[in-house]
């Protein structure tokens, strides 16, 4: 068994790696990524997954759900870390996958895979309190510049963790963005993961809390007609059902952590597209209590005043 | 993280309650009976039907809508309850401007004319809610008056025991209460929980809004409840409320020389005193009667 099979053994008992493993599988990793466009090229049969943040046992469940990589060929739109207990298991995981099966797994840019987010959401406290250096967060956020920021599958479904940008109107244009970079602040890079579907918009809009543009029927029509695709996929928002089209089937939103934040009870779904890209969602419930090692339902109790 | 099982039987036992049957989560002692529940965020049907009762068309991330705290005092059918929509509706009367954070403000500028910021309202859910209360009708007692009675907060002068809550007695029931939360898109966090404890002597509750919206401000709205079991259960139970109500921006606090970036700011019991105090307000809970005269 090499080095590398053994680590992914090792990660999937959720135990993580040293912090030379990291760095050796880090470097393994930029050297894949470094040649992957912007819009990365999927074939069918593939199965889409959305928001893991962290809740590695809950992807557990997704694997046994959507079967194991390399049998089944994955696609992950992004933020795998912060919120969950377990991000840097979760991320080391997938990432071993990608250097081991580079072909039969793609990960991309979440809004959560940037220094600024996972300094405020769990990943940088989780790397400081495993490892007791900030190292391993520092060779994790490098490979996150490295991340592709879309993927495009057979030609026909165009895939990204938030959204649209109005400074986009063509993959070409995606594809001349200097991708290996923090996540700007704004910009072209910076909606493609940040960006919301709206219902109640028409064209482009802008929320108050600037947390990417909103975009609403129209402008997915127009784009997925330009580009000559079927529909988008994104990730980005929970949703309860684990799934929703938006704007009559022109977009999905696919949400995979269930039982979000450990609290909300909501199911998980992945989208499988078969060779002719005909669509299923598998819906899937978290991973039951005893297989998680996270704290059960009563909270302790506090004398707080 | 300890789990707690709940209280032993003997803790129990010695203060005269009972832990609710058929895995309900509360207890029921000295006259009041007290339950929780958490249950799953609401649905997108659900959601799309709280929408239009409350007149909105966006609601937090989250919302734990058939979760719930209730406190009944069984003689009296005083019934404090804690949920989502009270709250909510709370949020759409106050209906507080949008707070602008700097990139919104950076977008503006760069975004052209016809690009408007359409989401005027207020997307922290800043809520004034302090809970919610009513005379429970089917309460024995409440119908054998034969009255009309309501209830309602009058200020007083009086102040919950800090010192009672201080001293560790057995904790007979504990639960906190997610009622509704939103990550506002990462920018931050907007949560809205309530908490209690149930003692021989007395029970209390914080109901918390917590609100950080990044590189902004911070805001924290803190109820307390309390109320000391008397020795006659059919008494009218004292109950006390205490209001209070912080903010700060990030730039005053920097001014002062705290720090100004998110992540210090993560738990709010570590650092609600360095929030200035806005609004305070101690009341204490009142039933009128308005017996028919002549009876």
């Amino acid at each position: 068994m090499s080095d590398l099979d053994r680590q992914i053994e090792q990660l999937k008992r959720c135990e993580p790696l040293k912090e030379s493993e990291v760095k050796a599988l880090c470097l393994k990793a930029m050297e894949i990524l470094v040649e992957e466009s912007n819009v990365q090229r999927v074939d069918a049969p593939v199965t889409i997954c959305g928001d893991i943040h962290g809740q590695f046992y809950d992807m557990k469940e997704l694997f046994k759900v959507g079967g194991d990589c390399p049998k089944t060929n994955y696609l992950f739109l992004g933020d795998f870390v912060d919120r969950g207990f377990y991000s840097v298991e979760t991320f080391l995981l997938l990432l071993a996958l990608k250097v081991r099966y580079p072909d039969r797994i793609t990960l991309i840019r979440g809004n959560h895979e940037s220094r600024q987010i996972t300094q405020v959401y769990g990943f940088y406290d989780e790397c400081l309190r495993k490892y007791g250096s900030v190292n391993v967060w520092r060779y994790c956020t490098e490979i996150f510049d490295f991340l592709s920021l879309s993927a495009l599958i057979e030609n026909k479904i165009f895939s990204v963790h938030g959204g649209l940008s109005p400074a986009i109107s063509t993959l070409d244009q995606i594809r001349t963005i200097d991708r290996k970079q923090e996540v700007p602040h704004d910009g072209a890079m910076c909606d493609l993961l940040w960006s919301d579907p709206e219902d109640v918009v028409d064209g482009w809009g802008l929320s108050p809390r600037g947390a990417g543009f909103l975009f609403g029927g129209n402008v997915v029509t127009s784009f997925n007609h330009t580009n000559n695709i079927d529909y988008i996929c994104r990730a980005h928002q929970l949703v309860m059902e684990g799934y929703k089209w938006m704007f009559n089937k022109q977009i999905v939103t696919v949400w995979s952590a269930p039982n979000y934040c450990y609290r909300c009870g909501n199911v998980a779904a992945i989208l499988e597209l078969d060779e002719n890209l005909d669509s299923q969602f598998r819906v899937f419930d978290a991973a039951p209590h005893e297989a998680r090692g996270v704290p059960s339902k009563k909270p302790a109790p506090d004398y707080f005043l | 993280m300890a789990v707690w099982g709940g209280a032993t039987e003997s803790d129990l036992k010695a203060a005269g309650a009972e832990a609710l049957p058929d895995g309900r989560s509360g207890v029921r002692l000295r006259g009041w009976h007290i339950e929780s529940s958490r249950r799953p965020i609401l649905n997108s049907l659900a959601l799309q039907e709280w929408e239009e009762k409350l007149g909105t068309s966006h609601l937090p991330e989250m919302v734990f809508g058939e979760s719930s705290l209730y406190l009944l005092h069984e003689d009296s059918g005083i019934k404090l309850h804690f949920n989502a929509f009270d709250a909510l509706k709370g949020w759409k009367q106050e209906s507080l401007p949008p707070v602008e954070v700097p990139a919104a403000a950076k977008w503006k500028f760069r975004s052209k004319p016809f690009q408007q910021v359409i989401l005027d309202y207020d997307y922290t859910f800043t809520t004034p809610y302090c809970g919610s209360e009513a005379i429970e009708p089917n309460s024995e007692k409440a119908i054998s008056e034969g009255g009309c009675c309501s209830l309602c907060w009058e200020d007083c002068d009086e102040r919950i025991d800090l010192a009672v809550l201080s001293s560790k007695e057995p904790i007979l029931f504990y639960d906190e209460v997610v009622l509704y939360e939103d990550e506002l898109a990462d920018n931050g966090v907007s949560l809205l929980t309530v908490k209690v404890r149930v003692m021989q002597s007395c029970w209390f509750l914080l109901l918390r809004f917590w609100l950080r919206v990044d590189g902004v401000l911070m805001r924290l709205r803190d109820t307390r409840v309390y109320c000391a079991f008397v020795s006659d259960q059919k008494a009218i139970p004292v109950i006390l409320r205490e209001s209070c109500w912080r903010e700060a921006t990030i730039q005053s606090l920097s001014a002062k020389g705290f720090p100004s970036d998110s992540a210090s700011y993560g738990d709010p019991n570590l650092i609600s005193e360095r929030l200035p105090v806005i609004a305070h307000k101690t009341q204490r809970l009142k039933v009128s009667r308005s017996i028919t005269e002549g009876s």
